[in-house]
């Protein structure tokens, strides 16, 4: 089977000569769930910006390749791969960037080039499963930290991707807002990846997980196995979550 | 100055509902006519007045903030006053000037208060104000109240480590804090292409 | 500097419209053109930006504070284009928005503060930081451009009013000159402390120097906003700055200024004297500020 996202052998160094990233392999099978956990600065954010080209595009890396769906991201096709890859970046202020929430979530279909009453269609669709129709036409500074993150959510899902990159979805929320996101990302069909500190949202959503730090994978299994591996946690700025704790290392059902 | 006046469009009333448009036109048409009426012209000072009482009670505006924000215009005034006192020969009434200052601020204060600002831009894009303005003036008023916030927090960890010092001092962090805006503007600008691309953008 | 409604009549309002609706144009145009994609959002981020710096204040004396104008620093950061549309999209909103600056006067204000102070502040910050070396030199540049920026558009705003009939030219223009001839030096070393206080954190967003890379396009932006600008200032005030006998003359008698010489007579033995010693604070300033090495010097006052 193609896998959903492969990367191989990616390497990145910014200009100030600062490595972030050191061949990074890893596949993702399509429809699986994966959490990437690591340490602050330990190239998350870095590798996700590699996943529809956005950094490669800014600044050329040292190497590797990212391939989507079998089809490696070139200059030529980098559009057609942010169809296929939503990625929802990390400080929600970043991404709604338009006047209110309805014209912010409806600027992905209007980029896609529907015609007016689909993209309308996709908007609405898109406000009724984050649950925010009634907020649609709120300028996003009046929204809590959780509507926040839902609206950027509906904006990528109104670009219908088949692979959904996260970047930190639950950092700043409060526990209610955490609960509502992760119900919400259960929810969703497309391929899952990601990265977060949230360690009790890995191991409710995400079967795989994988732990990053100095820009190299140190480790790639069960999400339940990783995590209960004290030593390995600790080694990389992490630590056993809470919830493993009191439990036989069985896989979470719900 | 301009930070304690922040509009807040949210208001119930069915002025709220009119189309943007007309009431751009109107309120362009009271100002302009307003402000360049010949001063003989008391009639129209005086439904101009009727007319934004109206909206007031009509829109259930409060009349505090408006009246608090036309305080903020006396200096001007009183500027002016001051300069045709020192030439009494001069053809101006001040207090004509200012009359007509006044209205045209409640004029665009209940504008801004009765017409949410992204139906405004709306308004620019159809009237074919260029592209490239428009979403100039969008993309501030989105960010603006986002870096204003970061702006007082900037102060604010400032100020609670600053124990009294000189002037220099005070000019140097506000400095340093304006500095640093624009540092957290540009990178925030970076971050936005990226969200834009990401969802399509060119 | 933001003129209320009310303050201009119609054939000042008409003209100092035609003026900005012309340079902010050609502005956007040449924007469009010369600013690569990704550097399209940083427009409305700057613009953004300077409306919160103008939050900031500077305390002056006896409880009163300042606050920044911008447009000199502005368009050393971005370049004189950008700079206008940054001004007038910050100027468009405060005077929708926030009631601040009348709609009739919207576009003197565009053009005192969005073309004459953007223009002025570049023509001179370029110039000076030629003839100055390095960082200081840059520095020494935007201070003196602040100032004189400053006080252009102030004259610029004396010479509407006075050709509206609001406020004399001889009462109107000594005023604020004189007035802005102070805030300007503030002006000055605010954008002189805000430059530095950049180039200590992130020396890359700065353009290497006061004329970057891309100079034809910039030359040609520079060249005919420059124009509109000294055809705006040469409209205001040489009716009254200059002894022009009959037509002028007349019109600025019908509106009532008789103390003529005052206006002619003042300005430009003083402009020149107060330019020499905004310069020489200017460059004793530079030196005052950069001097240390950069390692250390943050926070050490």
């Amino acid at each position: 089977m193609i896998p959903a996202l492969a990367i191989q052998d990616l390497g990145y160094a910014y200009p100030d000569g600062t490595v972030a990233l050191h061949g990074i392999t890893l596949s993702v099978a399509p429809g699986e769930c994966v959490g990437l956990l690591g340490p602050n600065g330990s190239g998350k954010s870095t590798l996700l910006r590699h996943l529809n080209g956005i950094l490669p595009e800014r600044l050329p890396g040292t190497g590797g390749a990212v391939a989507v769906h079998g089809e490696p991201i070139t200059s030529a096709n980098v559009a057609a791969v942010r169809r296929q890859l939503g990625l929802m970046f990390q400080d929600p202020d970043d991404q709604l960037f338009c006047a209110t929430v309805r014209e912010d979530v409806g600027f992905g279909p209007q980029q896609l080039g529907l015609g007016a009453a689909a993209a309308a269609a996709r908007v609405q669709s898109a406000l009724e499963q984050v649950g925010l129709v009634h907020l649609s036409h709120r300028p996003p500074h009046h929204l809590s930290n959780g509507e926040k993150r839902r609206a950027c959510l509906a904006g990528v899902l109104a670009c219908a991707p088949s692979i959904l990159v996260l970047d930190e979805p639950t950092s700043g929320l409060d526990p209610r807002g955490r609960r509502e996101l992760i119900a919400l990302l259960r929810g969703i069909a497309a391929t899952k990846l990601i990265a977060t500190h949230d360690l009790e949202l890995v191991v409710e959503l995400c079967p795989r997980s994988i732990i990053l730090d100095g820009g190299r994978i140190i480790a790639d299994g069960p999400t339940t196995e990783l995590l209960a591996d004290e030593a390995l946690m600790l080694a990389h700025g992490l630590e056993r979550p809470h919830i493993l704790q009191h439990r036989h290392p069985h896989p979470a059902k719900d | 100055m301009t930070a304690i006046f922040f509009p807040s469009p949210a208001q119930s009333g069915r002025l709220l509902r009119w189309p943007a448009g007309a009431k751009m036109a109107v309120a362009l048409g009271l100002v302009f006519g307003t402000a360049l009426v010949p001063a003989g012209w008391v009639a129209w000072f005086e439904v101009v007045t009727l007319v934004l009482v109206a909206v007031m009670v009509l829109g259930k505006i409060p009349p505090g903030p408006v009246l608090l924000r036309l305080l903020a215009l006396s200096p001007f005034v009183a500027g002016v006053a001051l300069a045709a006192a020192w030439h009494p020969g001069g053809t101006l009434d001040w207090k004509i000037t200012a009359l007509r200052s006044g209205l045209c601020l409640a004029t665009v204060i209940l504008l801004a208060q009765t017409t949410p600002f992204g139906e405004m831009l709306a308004v620019l894009r159809r009237a074919r104000v260029p592209a490239l303005l428009v979403t100039t003036i969008a993309l501030m008023q989105r960010y603006l109240f986002v870096l204003a916030d970061e702006t007082e927090r900037m102060g604010r960890a400032r100020a609670s480590r600053t124990f009294t010092r000189g002037r220099w001092f005070a000019w140097r962090t506000a400095a340093t804090v304006v500095g640093q805006l624009f540092v957290r503007a540009s990178e925030r600008a970076e971050h936005v292409y990226d969200a834009m691309c990401a969802r399509g953008w060119r | 500097m933001h003129i209320p409604d009310g303050f201009l009549d119609a054939k000042t309002a008409l003209a100092t419209g035609a003026l900005s609706v012309a340079g902010l144009g050609f502005a956007l145009r040449e924007v469009r053109r010369e600013l690569p994609p990704r550097r399209v959002p940083l427009l409305g981020l700057a613009a953004a930006f300077l409306f919160a710096a103008q939050m900031v204040n500077f305390p002056v004396a006896g409880g009163t504070s300042g606050h920044l104008l911008g447009g000199a620093l502005v368009a050393a950061l971005l370049g004189p284009a950008a700079a206008v549309v940054v001004v007038a999209t910050v100027l468009i909103v405060q005077c929708f928005l926030f009631a601040d600056g009348g709609v009739t006067a919207l576009g003197a204000n565009i053009f005192n503060l969005g073309l004459v102070t953007t223009l002025s502040g570049y023509a001179v910050y370029a110039t000076v930081s030629r003839l100055l070396p390095g960082l200081r030199g840059r520095v020494a540049a935007l201070a003196f451009a602040g100032w004189c920026s400053t006080v252009l558009a102030a004259t610029a705003c004396a010479g509407q009013l006075a050709w509206s009939g609001t406020v004399a030219w001889s009462a109107g223009f000594p005023a604020m000159a004189g007035v802005h001839a102070f805030i300007g030096l503030g002006e000055g070393i605010v954008n002189a402390l805000v430059y530095v206080a950049i180039a200590r954190t992130r020396p890359d967003l700065l353009p290497e120097s006061g004329v970057p890379a891309d100079r034809p396009a910039r030359l040609r932006e520079f060249v005919v906003l420059g124009l509109l600008a000294t055809l705006g200032i040469a409209l205001f005030v040489a009716p009254f700055a200059c002894p022009w006998p009959d037509g002028l003359d007349a019109v600025a008698a019908r509106l009532g200024f008789g103390h003529q010489a005052v206006g002619v007579l003042l300005p430009a033995p003083a402009g020149a004297v107060g330019a020499l010693v905004a310069f020489g604070l200017a460059i004793g300033f530079s030196r005052l500020v950069v001097q240390k090495p950069p390692a250390g010097a943050a926070d050490s006052a």
